[in-house]
């Protein structure tokens, strides 16, 4: 608390000048619509369609399917979707130049996505925020009675779809506020996305107040200040906007059962019936690119010409030696933070239900809402000041407020409406408060609580400014050195170290999956 | 003709000497009795491969020749390792040696964050070829010992071949070119040139080559940029650039965000040029076949804006006897013969290795408060 005050406390005086500065920017006006335009929509955009291919595959068969192959998307970063995405379908991409060159053509430099722009930009984070909304429904999903719901729909006459959308969907809304708020932050403040593929003429918020932070002047050190401050009032227009949109989207969904007019995002939701196919041909496209880069290809050798390509597991060779440290270090800290994590989330959960009170969750996910890199700047000043080594502990601690958070904003929905009914009868056998918490509560809880440990692991793993700024390069994961390799854009070794990142959250993802399935067998038979 | 050659081959031997002499010393053996069983903490881009490679070798090489330990600690931009001097104030650092130029060092230097004396106390140092190189200043702020100069950035662009040799009034260009010849290479093929976009480091060079060769290396660059000399000199880059933005990629509208996103878009044949501050970056993408043969180098005519990279110790590193040592090995004969020849390239900054046939002609650095004059101006005309 105390660092984060000192991370934001400007260090310079600010005038009024500073302020005159700061909106007199060229492109700032453009740089903040452009930025809370896809931070509003991209998150937006992938709750959609995320409900709508959870609508269509939740009771069938293929469910099971679809949770497994959530988690290689899952686990890759979000920049190395960004990177995929650009190399397979821009103009001049491989998808259109292979497609074109078959015909011995090159491909119209019209087709394809553009290289750098706002679509390019939202595109990305709608694709890879999907899976995240899915695992946040699906944690859901287990608590909320959706199955007696559908069939209150079809008594009072309506279709399965159409009960999909009035019934069930207002309350998923509601329960998904904070992972939208969650995305829309991340979406807000994201930097290496945002300059490989973002518009740059102007550029993002997120670049231009990066470019005003890391700068030395003080008229820099003011901008920075009072980007800072509008940063957070950006925040809080999401904050007004994921409400706005819930209260437009009741109202319309309202209006519609009321006058029992036919929704038109009906017909749209059955285009998402073949979701799982695209969906995996897209992660396992980006897969193989990485794979293919990392083996040493690029683009001056040619696929189709006769002269063989010189696959190299060289690469591989040469980093892996390298890599076992802080692919260890990563696991670790990870498992020791996220379990942590989650632990706090319940502990803060059951307070606030004994208490009969919820704070807002505002200052839950105070660490994902606040600006990073200020944040973390003065927990640095503070650790430094403590005299603190520099020991893998303090890493984890770094990390605590982030995993805390997600871990919070999965848990909370299912946490709150959990059936009181099956404590209610635990108290009838004689239980006490805490064997009803510890034998029921947690019991049923125990899928939610495996997404929410899953992803607090791969948010932990993810933490680059963190972890270097209290790790100080004593404590390298593979993170701190895939961003830094990253940042060069050699793609064959980038790819190396975005394949290994992703291993780690992926086999927490799976492993996830796969426990949770075995969770259900025992008693979520008689609940669907 | 040898005689010409004698001075500097004498010259070059008294460096060597006074090298030797200063290791020979009582001080530099403390030092290097004192850095025994240390590890240096060396805070540097990470974003290289060959880079870290060398560094690999280097931290071999120097565990068993003087028992230090080196970390290189990858960083994405080295302004973390500012920020990081910045909160610590002085006091302790986590930072034993730091990879910096510009205006990092100019901060570091002003704030008075960096450990001095470096060029008299670390003994290779002797041999840097301060009278073939300016390694004096860095970026027009004098180095007065503060950080001592490890390689040398020289701006040069990367190309595929048909697209410079145009065949301007009769005559065929060898590798040297012109703002005139870059616009009548945009017109003829149009969204295949760019450059990084200002401010990015890269991008603000390539500026600054083009004002020098527009203004045909007008002095008044080398002196601090009066209203009067920005009024007389500026307009004609705009104008320029006004005529280049809508030929090039994207037709301006989005710009690379580094140099090396640029090299990548070379590499996926999305571009046919980038811009590169190591002279021998083509000829080491070649090697590792990341770019075709028939790829080009080429420089203004006016000559390569050169300036040095450096290594400067925090004054609160906790480790300054390793981290000279560090230094002092890397800029030893072997480890800078390493760097030129190894995967890395990158050009030698002491005189027993100097090469001027492999140099570029070098360009001086304009003043360093034209700098800041180009990078607003240009935001406030093109950035949005």
């Amino acid at each position: 608390m105390f660092g984060i005050i000192v991370g934001l406390w400007p260090s310079v005086a600010i005038s009024w000048r500073d302020l005159i500065e700061f909106f007199t920017y060229n492109g700032i006006a453009t740089s903040v619509l452009s930025t809370l335009f896809v931070s509003l929509t991209a998150p937006l955009v992938a709750l959609y369609i995320s409900f709508m291919v959870y609508s269509q595959y939740r009771f069938n068969p293929r469910w099971q399917a679809l949770e497994k192959r959530l988690a290689p998307l899952l686990s890759l970063p979000h920049l190395a979707v960004a990177l995929g995405l650009v190399y397979l379908f821009s103009s001049g991409g491989l998808l259109w130049s292979s497609l074109w060159g078959i015909f011995g053509a090159t491909a119209p430099q019209w087709l394809g996505l553009p290289h750098k722009s706002l679509v390019t930009l939202l595109l990305a984070m709608s694709i890879k925020e999907v899976p995240f909304f899915l695992l946040i429904f699906s944690a859901l999903g287990r608590q909320l009675p959706i199955k007696s719901w559908l069939l209150q729909g079809r008594a009072l006459g309506y279709r399965e779809i159409t009960s999909w959308w009035l019934l069930v969907f207002p309350v998923l809304l509601k329960h998904s506020r904070l992972a939208l708020l969650a995305a829309m932050a991340y979406t807000l403040s994201v930097l290496d996305i945002a300059l490989l593929v973002g518009p740059n003429i102007p550029e993002l918020y997120a670049v231009v107040l990066y470019n005003w932070q890391t700068g030395f002047t003080v008229d820099e050190q003011a901008l920075a200040f009072v980007g800072n401050l509008v940063l957070i009032v950006m925040l809080s227009i999401l904050i007004a906007g994921i409400y706005t949109h819930e209260w437009w989207a009741v109202r319309n969904l309202r209006h519609h059962a009321i006058r029992r007019t036919s929704l038109k995002i009906i017909r749209v939701s059955r285009l998402f019936s073949h979701w799982l196919g695209l969906f995996s041909l897209l992660t396992l496209s980006i897969l193989i690119t990485f794979l293919i880069w990392s083996l040493g290809w690029n683009n001056q050798q040619n696929m189709l010409s006769t002269t063989p390509i010189d696959w190299s597991f060289g690469l591989w060779r040469d980093e892996w030696f390298f890599m076992r440290g802080p692919l260890l270090n990563s696991l670790y800290i990870a498992l020791v933070s996220s379990i942590v994590g989650v632990l706090t989330t319940l502990l803060a959960l059951e307070l606030q239900r004994q208490a009969k009170r919820y704070l807002p969750d505002y200052i839950w996910l105070m660490a994902i809402l606040l600006p990073q890199l200020s944040m973390v700047y003065g927990w640095q000043i503070s650790h430094t000041a403590l005299n603190g080594s520099y020991h893998t502990g303090w890493v984890v601690i770094s990390h605590l407020p982030f995993t805390f958070a997600y871990s919070y904003l999965v848990l909370r929905g299912p946490f709150q409406s959990l059936d009181r009914h099956y404590e209610l009868v635990a108290a009838s056998f004689g239980c006490s408060y805490w064997q009803q918490f510890w034998k029921v509560r947690l019991m049923l809880l125990r899928p939610a609580m495996l997404s929410a440990l899953a992803i607090a692991f791969s948010v932990s793993v993810a933490q680059y400014i963190p972890t270097l700024m209290i790790g100080a390069g004593r404590v390298s994961t593979i993170t701190t050195e895939a961003v830094a390799i990253a940042s060069g854009n050699e793609q064959s070794i980038t790819a190396v170290y975005m394949l290994v990142q992703a291993s780690l959250p992926f086999v927490a993802f799976f492993v996830a999956s796969v426990v949770s399935q075995r969770l259900r067998g025992s008693f979520d038979v008689s609940h669907q | 003709m040898l005689a010409s050659l004698m001075p500097l081959a004498h010259g070059q031997e008294t460096q060597r000497d006074n090298a030797a002499n200063m290791t020979a010393s009582p001080q530099w053996q403390k030092i290097l009795s004192d850095a025994r069983g240390e590890t240096v903490y060396f805070y540097a881009w990470g974003g290289s491969k060959p880079v870290n490679d060398y560094l690999r070798w280097a931290a071999k090489e120097i565990a068993s020749r003087y028992k230090v330990r080196l970390r290189h600690v990858k960083v994405a931009d080295i302004s973390e390792a500012v920020s990081r001097l910045k909160a610590e104030s002085g006091k302790q650092s986590a930072i034993d040696l730091l990879w910096i130029n510009g205006e990092n060092f100019s901060f570091l230097k002003q704030q008075e964050l960096l450990l001095g004396n470096l060029w008299s106390s670390i003994p290779n140092s002797a041999m840097l070829a301060v009278q073939a190189l300016s390694l004096q200043n860095d970026f027009g702020v004098p180095i007065d010992g503060f950080e001592v100069p490890w390689g040398v950035g020289q701006f040069n662009m990367i190309a595929n071949p048909n697209i410079f040799n145009l065949n301007i009034a009769g005559k065929v260009n060898d590798s040297k070119i012109t703002p005139t010849i870059i616009l009548k290479a945009a017109q003829q093929y149009p969204n295949r040139i760019s450059y990084p976009r200002p401010p990015e480091f890269h991008g603000t060079t390539f500026l600054k080559q083009l004002l020098v060769g527009l203004s045909h290396n007008d002095k008044r660059l080398f002196e601090y940029a009066t209203p009067e000399a920005q009024a007389k000199l500026l307009p004609l880059l705009w104008d320029y650039l006004d005529q280049l933005h809508p030929l090039i990629w994207q037709q301006g509208r989005a710009f690379p965000s580094s140099n090396t996103e640029q090299l990548s878009l070379l590499q996926q044949n999305k571009l046919d040029m980038a811009v590169s501050f190591n002279p021998n970056q083509l000829i080491k993408e070649q090697q590792e076949k990341r770019l075709p043969p028939s790829a080009q180098r080429f420089h203004f005519a006016q000559g390569a804006i050169t300036n040095s990279h450096n290594l400067a110790i925090p004054k609160g590193a906790q480790s300054p006897a390793g981290a000279k040592v560090v230094i002092n090995f890397l800029l030893s004969e072997d480890a800078q013969k390493q760097k030129l020849n190894g995967s890395w390239g990158d050009p030698t900054v002491i005189t027993p290795l100097l090469d001027p046939a492999s140099t570029l002609p070098s360009q001086q650095e304009l003043h360093s408060s034209w700098q800041q004059v180009i990078e607003e101006q240009w935001q406030q005309k093109y950035g949005a």
